[in-house]
């Protein structure tokens, strides 16, 4: 009866919604890069590693696991490589709040045909189910939080420990 | 209103379908580069052989510290993303990963595919041959503020 229940919703969902355009109803800003199309669609946030081994944790890694977002209509999962600022940080911090939610998302896919790839997104803002939707922001304060000793002017990567001992390394011709 | 009848219909599904079952992998051993994958597949930072090797190291270190995914490129193309490296389960700015930006390795572990992607666990890193790919030979610093940092 569940099966039967869960085949009904999925069909019921996908008709009519296999040819979705995800860039409908998409407020995502195009951030002027090449190959980049908006995209906004509901999905279930997961984590790779539970979703493909069973090895699951209990709030997704809180941040420090990759995490994805099993797109409702289809069942894909596209990697949520990105987050919504311009400084070299990714979407597991601000995803992992929602941990196995589901979740309306806005932002911007890959979508080049001279290097094809699949599913890779830039993820802009986020809206769990009855929530409020949040620009995918966290992960400077979440990096302040953490580094409480690197606190200063600057920004996060050039005052970064760890990434400050592997670069003195390297100049100083000890390292790689 | 339709909206949030789709969206009720979403998390009706979700409680209903609980969590799916884990897929079999397949166990590799594979050689190749540790990558910054968001560089590498976006070209925000240049093609996709600037974006490799030492030229872009500095960049690989603070996008892997930053929580992107990190990927092992193989010479054939190939790209795994890297979900656990041994013990270490923090792919999103983990210390063990960082430790191996831009460095060349031959990595045992277990594959899995999923909807057009590699993802890859691995058991062991059998060689790190330290960063051999040394491409600010010809790229310089990949982007040119990664290095030298300003004063």
């Amino acid at each position: 009866m569940r099966n039967l229940i869960i085949g009904a919703a999925l069909s019921a969902i996908s008709t009519g919604v296999s040819a979705q355009d995800f860039s409908e109803g998409s407020e995502a800003k195009t951030w002027n890069l090449y190959a980049k199309v908006p995209a906004t669609f509901e999905a279930t946030v997961v984590g790779f590693l539970c979703e493909l081994t069973g090895e699951c944790a209990a709030d997704c890694g809180s941040g420090r696991h990759q995490l994805g977002l099993k797109r409702i209509v289809d069942d894909v999962i596209v990697q949520a490589m990105k987050n919504n600022q311009p400084a070299f940080s990714g979407a597991a911090t601000d995803l992992a709040p929602n941990c196995n939610q589901v979740v309306q998302v806005d932002g911007l896919m890959i979508k080049d045909e001279d290097f094809p790839v699949n599913n890779i997104y830039l993820v802009q803002t986020i809206q769990p189910v009855g929530g409020e939707k949040a620009k995918a922001n966290q992960f400077t304060r979440k990096w302040a939080e953490r580094h409480p000793d690197a606190a200063g002017k600057g920004l996060w990567f050039r005052r970064d420990p760890r990434i400050n001992e592997i670069t003195s390394r390297r100049i100083s011709g000890s390292g790689t | 209103m339709r909206n949030q009848i789709a969206m009720l219909a979403a998390v009706i599904m979700v409680t209903l379908a609980g969590p799916a079952p884990a897929s079999e992998g397949t166990r590799i051993q594979v050689t190749g580069e540790i990558i910054d994958t968001w560089c590498y597949y976006s070209g925000v930072m240049g093609g996709p052989n600037a974006v490799v090797g030492s030229a872009h190291h500095t960049c690989a270190l603070w996008c892997s510290a930053g929580g992107i995914p990190v990927g092992l490129l193989t010479e054939d193309g190939t790209v795994y993303m890297i979900l656990k490296i041994a013990q270490d389960t923090n792919s999103a700015g983990g210390d063990t990963q960082l430790s191996l930006a831009a460095h060349t390795v031959t990595a045992d572990g277990m594959l899995y595919e999923r909807d057009g992607q590699n993802y890859i666990i691995v058991n062991e890193v059998v060689a790190d041959l330290g960063i051999q790919n040394t491409t600010h030979e010809d790229y310089g610093t990949v982007p040119p503020f990664s290095f030298p940092e300003p004063e």
